[in-house]
């Protein structure tokens, strides 16, 4: 058994950083953040005061003229200087994922390098961020379109991808010369900690990007801080919108909540059935099902019982083999979830499926974790006989949970995965193009899968999702970033 | 077992090492063949820094990452130690590692396509290089 040295020693003390210093919150009250395989505590996180976000935004207002006037390849270059602190500390950064959240050391590692593709996208700012012009448009008279920043905004971010998501808007809103605060998740916020030490090393100039941790507080100041120009968020739709979204517009802000998903994952009689086992594996149970593209409902098209029979057989060897354990540890394929409450959700939804007379044929809360605590552990788990009115086929689980529904035709799984409320990410696997094509465009979800289990858009890309799933106009990542974050000013000029 | 992409890298990355401090000691003890013994030591580094930096280049945790339903055995990829007996034997240990490791390659080739595609390519390119090395063992007397 080989453990990767644990990055965090003893238990960190977590500061905001302010105008680029790390200060204490205004708040006395700390939250313990606790490492969810081992239970060792490794951070104290304030709860975060009003003060705080107040003080951040001040400096951040203080800092955006200057930082808006630092030419676009300028502010290229801190971000170029920031991704290459950022591949130094490459692997130091995906342990500290793995001990705050738990995910495995090849899942904590590939968010890092998500996010890290986001800080290179963003240095493509003197490209992306140009507007466009039109000579003539009557005699004598041009119009121009430029693209300018607005001022400060702020991200409040999830824990189940504590680095990653933060980067899907952060690097944009700073290349495109405005100024930032950052509102790490508490539950893991130790890697936002290490990403601000490394802005601080790359020599940001003060105010340009700051750090406040924290839980309600921070989050209300954010969204009524007249200060604040725009909030992105990733989170439940419950938060998203009846929150971040209503409170955040209704205080003139520009919001994009990247809310909750309930993804169907369909399946025909004639898909290959290696490669999609693999990618099923991968999306039902790769990050113990704590992601927003996870597949959740897994629909059979058609009346092939083998195929079906034979598919799931497979699926149930796999992951009754799958071992779980700490992420550190090499051969650790499943980590624990993030938090003992986050695990009772999902057991709780595991008693309702049993309630609701679905079959559990795969019973995750009688996996081994051994040697490890079983406090937030729990393996994959497999519904049968799924319906679409239980709450196991409608409602987010967010963990290493299947159902198993059927679908007599194409067009009966194309409403199923319609029928629901969110609208975050849908796949199917086929060797027919006619049917995949037929699926990509009648499904009614953000991002859609072709024989890929989990259809997550690269940082060039926006990450869509569309009805309870995202609230806002433009998504986090690519070009609708940088729309987020600018606003388009036309200049018609006639000069005598 | 190996079943993780982390711990085919961090095989791949022993076996690389152990390898090349088998040839620094072959060129300390044959001194009329200490240039190509160190050069097979540094391609060794080499090999090892293009694997790691093929997956951490490629690592992403869109698509399938770290669930493969092949694993493989790391006691079949075990490096002998040289005997220090004579240089006819000591190059016949050394042609057994090489092939041991060309092995490793095309075995981790085919497991880590299932995991990270960018991965295979890199193997498979180790094993032509290593097919050159097995060249030059061979002409070394």
């Amino acid at each position: 058994m080989v453990v990767l040295e644990e990055p965090i020693k003893g238990v960190i003390e977590l500061k905001n950083y302010i105008d680029g210093e790390w200060v204490e919150s205004e708040a006395s009250e700390t939250r313990d953040v606790v490492n969810p395989a081992t239970l060792k505590k490794i951070a104290e996180v304030p709860v975060g005061h009003r003060e705080d976000v107040k003080a951040a935004v001040d400096a951040a207002n203080e800092a955006f003229p200057r930082w808006r006037r630092t030419t676009p390849l300028t502010r290229a270059r801190y971000l170029m200087a920031f991704k290459q602190l950022l591949e130094e500390n490459f692997e130091e950064l995906g342990r500290v994922v793995t001990m705050e959240h738990g995910k495995v050391i090849d899942e904590a590692r590939g968010e890092v390098r998500r996010g890290i593709e986001n800080v290179e996208m963003a240095t493509g700012i003197p490209s992306l961020m140009m507007g466009y012009n039109a000579e003539d448009i009557s005699r004598g008279i041009d119009e121009v379109l430029i693209k300018q920043p607005l001022g400060v905004f702020a991200c409040v971010a999830p824990f189940n991808f504590p680095f990653m998501v933060p980067l899907w808007f952060m690097p944009y809103a700073v290349a495109t010369g405005n100024t930032y605060v950052i509102k790490p998740s508490p539950w893991a916020p130790v890697s936002m900690m290490k990403l601000v030490e490394l802005i601080d090393e790359a020599g940001f100039p003060p105010g340009v990007i700051n750090l406040v941790n924290g839980e309600v507080e921070p989050v209300s100041e954010i969204l009524e801080n007249p200060g604040v120009k725009g909030v992105s968020f990733v989170g439940s739709t419950k938060i998203g919108r009846d929150v971040i979204y209503r409170k955040g517009t209704a205080h003139g802000k520009r919001v994009q909540a990247q809310c909750s998903a309930k993804n169907f994952l369909v399946v025909t009689p004639d898909a290959d059935v290696e490669l999609t086992v693999s990618s099923l594996m991968s999306s039902f149970f790769g990050n113990t099902g704590q992601r927003c593209l996870a597949g959740a409902n897994l629909v059979f098209v058609g009346d092939d019982q083998a195929f079906m029979d034979e598919t799931l057989g497979i699926i149930k060897e796999r992951a009754a083999a799958l071992k779980l354990g700490y992420g550190l540890e090499e051969g650790v394929q499943m980590g624990p979830l993030q938090a003992e409450p986050r695990k009772k959700r999902v057991v709780g939804y595991i008693e309702t499926g049993l309630e609701e007379g679905a079959e559990l044929t795969m019973d995750g809360r009688e996996y081994s974790c051994d040697p490890y605590p079983e406090t937030c552990f729990l393996g994959p788990s497999i519904f049968e006989g799924v319906s679409l009115d239980m709450a196991i086929a409608r409602e987010e689980i967010f963990g290493p949970v299947m159902s198993v529904l059927t679908a007599e035709t194409l067009d009966e799984a194309i409403e199923m995965v319609n029928s629901g409320s969110y609208g975050n990410a849908a796949s199917i696997f086929t060797t027919n193009g006619g049917t995949a094509r037929r699926f990509q465009y009648d499904v009614e979800c953000g991002n859609i899968g072709v024989n890929i289990g989990t259809a997550a858009p690269m940082a060039f890309f926006p990450f869509s999702g569309m009805k309870d799933s995202f609230f806002g106009d433009l998504h986090g990542q690519g070009r609708d970033a940088v729309d987020f974050f600018t606003e388009n000013k036309v200049i018609i000029q006639r000069w005598p | 077992m190996l079943r993780t992409t982390s711990q085919i890298i961090s095989h791949h990355a022993r076996l690389e090492e152990e390898s090349a401090e088998g040839y620094r000691a072959l060129a300390q003890r044959y001194p009329d063949h200490r240039d190509a013994f160190n050069r097979l030591a540094e391609e060794n580094h080499r090999h090892m820094a293009r694997v790691e930096r093929a997956y951490r280049f490629g690592v992403t945790d869109a698509y399938e990452v770290g669930i493969t339903s092949t694993q493989l055995d790391p006691g079949e990829y075990q490096l002998e130690e040289y005997t220090g007996g004579a240089l006819a034997e000591d190059l016949a240990t050394a042609l057994r590692n090489e092939e041991t490791m060309m092995r490793f390659c095309l075995d981790a080739a085919k497991t880590s396509g299932e995991l990270l595609p960018d991965l295979p390519d890199t193997f498979d390119y180790l094993m032509k290089r290593k097919r050159r090395r097995v060249e030059l063992l061979g002409s070394l007397t």
